[in-house]
């Protein structure tokens, strides 16, 4: 009953306020343009089956090998650029011989994939946690707050880099060949592991601050529950930061998961992965740069996509740091 | 404030503890064989039983780990392979059966480069940071601040491997205008030291300059229209000394907690930029240690690098405390 009453009894502004954020959105004409790029990468990698199947290739064929002409002897594009031609758009891989597009467009589904689950998971943990420990102060807060310094201490990228392959043979055999969906729970799992805190730790503030507010009170005074409390009055008015954080956390990960690939440890073959075929190009950059500029530039404006998304998101909730 | 250093130096070392106890209990609880690992594909049985013995992985987890930290703060003896008695004097990080000497020495040996790298990359992203995003917050609105607010978008949104190695291209092997990047000891050669750094030092600052700009300018905004600098400037004073003697000091504190963060970050290896400009630091000592399972060194790497953090971290919040007395006295 309390639900019903304590929207109606003060009821809401003419516009809400998340109908005033989506106005202030569409003004921002960067943030749009940012939005815009950001959909064409989703529907890229939801729609990249189809487009290589327009396009005629796939991304594990050893083109290169098969069709003489393509790579020389010591496995370079014999071709200019990379080897880019009318039936390679984005060239050819040096060595292997795969087709530089198909294996963009598949990255790009690792990526996202990755990404989008541990932001998922980011989200959960750091909405839970950080709602608990701000709401219930005391003991619960200290802990949470003893634990959060110790996380952050960690050499994030270095325990990523170590903790893979140590997750890893917990769960798979001497000689057996883990899953390609192995691989990617223990990535979504470690990454979500560190990258919880920073919400946590914004959400926690941000309840405290709420926790002692008149309509927390008046809920509590006219005897709602703390399951109420935390979930009807609470966590609507946390949303904004959580939406803030879920759209810069996004690139983080990309970004993170193709350096953990950079460095060895990331998603294996045959797996298209960004991240690897920077580590492949930096082998062979001074012979064939054009392979690297392909999944680099890639990276760069899938990244800058998301970080300007992220500050037009933050401009239009919170009107404080507009420009 | 001697109550506030005290807390805050017990803190550090619970935090400090927490993490030697995760970090041991996260590697030497992983079923890969140290032992193993340690004695090489040609052992039998026999041989990694006696390794395992000698390297004292037959004992309980527990007894491993306040051995672990007895070594730390008292040094002790470890056996190796063949069971001799090595001395690893405190604080003792661990012995690398892979590079066959202890882990402090590994780190002792690697630590320069990883010094001046953080070093120089640290003062790149103070002015670089720092300043554009002063500029920016003085010139807010106008061209030059969405210039500048572009060029740290970028910064913050490129990547170091690409980055590193499109410049290192461009830059050194085309057009001959850097010299190749490679670490030269700062005692032998300041001159070669220096610009066989500089191209590092320029891109881990710009990559990581982006975040100062950003919570500068924002800091700045935020400080800028306090009741006590708009008293300076009535006062007469001049809008840039107002904002440099004034407005710098508000909005310092928490650039000087972010500055602790970074500094931590940073002199415990970078690990993607030793990478790509072939540099052999303590990131590079990580990288290969994780690759080759040598978790003597991973865990010894991992807590160097959180015992900096911690200690810069604490750092930064003595320089906020003297900045601002709230703090202290809260």
């Amino acid at each position: 009953m309390a639900e019903d009453h304590s929207d109606r009894l003060f009821g809401l502004p003419p516009r809400g306020p998340f109908a005033t954020a989506v106005r202030a959105f569409r003004r921002d004409r960067t943030g749009m343009a940012a939005l815009a790029v950001v959909a064409c990468c989703v529907l890229l990698a939801l729609a990249a089956p189809l487009l290589c199947a327009l396009y005629g290739k796939d991304p594990t064929s050893h083109y290169g090998q098969d069709t003489p002409g393509l790579l020389s002897a010591e496995g370079l594009p014999v071709l200019p650029n990379g080897g880019i031609s009318a039936e390679h758009w984005f060239g050819v891989e040096p060595g292997l011989g795969r087709d530089v597009l198909a294996q963009l467009l598949y990255g790009m589904r690792t990526s996202l994939l990755v990404a989008t689950a541990s932001v998922a998971v980011i989200a959960v943990t750091g909405v839970v946690l950080g709602v608990t420990a701000g709401y219930l102060g005391g003991l619960a807060d200290r802990a949470f707050g003893f634990v959060c310094d110790v996380l952050l201490a960690f050499p994030t990228l270095l325990l990523l880099l170590a903790l893979g392959p140590v997750v890893r043979t917990r769960f798979v055999g001497p000689g057996e060949n883990e899953p390609a969906w192995m691989q990617f729970t223990v990535l979504v799992l470690v990454f979500a592991a560190f990258g919880w805190v920073p919400l946590a730790m914004v959400l926690r503030t941000t309840v405290r601050a709420l926790r002692e507010r008149e309509f927390v009170e008046a809920a509590r005074a006219a005897g709602a529950s703390r399951r109420h409390i935390v979930f009807r009055e609470l966590l609507p008015n946390v949303w904004a930061p959580v939406l803030v954080h879920v759209t810069l956390a996004l690139p983080g990960v990309v970004t993170a998961e193709a350096a953990l690939s950079f460095l060895g440890v990331g998603i294996d073959e045959p797996v298209p992965d960004w991240g690897r075929m920077i580590s492949r190009g930096s082998e062979v950059f001074y012979d064939d740069p054009t392979y690297m500029v392909f999944p680099g530039v890639t990276i760069l404006v899938f990244v800058l996509a998301f970080n300007l998304l992220g500050d037009a998101v933050r401009d239009a909730l919170d009107p404080r740091t507009a420009r | 404030m001697t109550g506030y250093v005290l807390r805050r130096a017990l803190q550090a070392a619970a935090v400090l503890l927490a993490i030697t106890a995760a970090a041991f209990g996260l590697f030497y609880a992983a079923p890969a064989d140290p032992a193993l690992i340690a004695c090489g594909p040609k052992c039998d049985t026999g041989q990694v039983e006696a390794v395992r013995h000698s390297m004292g992985l037959d004992q309980p987890l527990a007894g491993q780990y306040t051995d672990y930290l007895r070594g730390l703060v008292a040094g002790r003896v470890i056996g190796d392979v063949d069971g001799t008695p090595i001395d690893c004097p405190a604080p003792c990080l661990g012995y690398s059966y892979t590079l066959h000497q202890p882990v402090l020495d590994a780190i002792g040996d690697r630590f320069p480069v990883t010094l001046s790298l953080a070093a120089g990359a640290l003062a790149v992203i103070l002015v670089l940071g720092v300043g554009t995003g002063f500029a920016a917050a003085l010139r807010r609105g106008t061209r030059t601040d969405r210039l500048l607010s572009g060029f740290t978008l970028i910064g913050a949104s490129v990547q170091i491997y690409f980055l590193g190695y499109a410049l290192q291209y461009l830059l050194v092997y085309s057009t001959g205008l850097f010299p190749v990047p490679q670490y030269a000891p700062f005692g032998a050669d300041p001159g070669a030291w220096a610009t066989g750094l500089l191209l590092p030092w320029l891109v881990l600052g710009f990559v990581n300059a982006a975040v100062f700009a950003r919570l500068a300018r924002s800091q700045m905004l935020e400080t800028m229209h306090e009741g006590y600098v708009r008293t300076a400037r009535g006062k007469g004073m001049s809008a840039l000394r107002a904002h440099l003697k004034y407005t710098a000091r508000g909005a310092a504190a928490p650039l000087a907690q972010l500055l602790g963060l970074e500094a931590g970050a940073l002199f415990g290896g970078a690990f993607i930029t030793e990478t790509v400009f072939g540099l052999g630091g303590i990131g590079k000592l990580a990288v290969d240690a994780v690759v080759q399972n040598d978790l003597p060194t991973v865990v010894g790497t991992v807590l160097l690098a959180a015992f900096f953090v911690v200690l810069f971290v604490a750092l930064a919040d003595l320089v906020v405390a003297l900045l601002d007395p709230r703090v202290r006295l809260a």
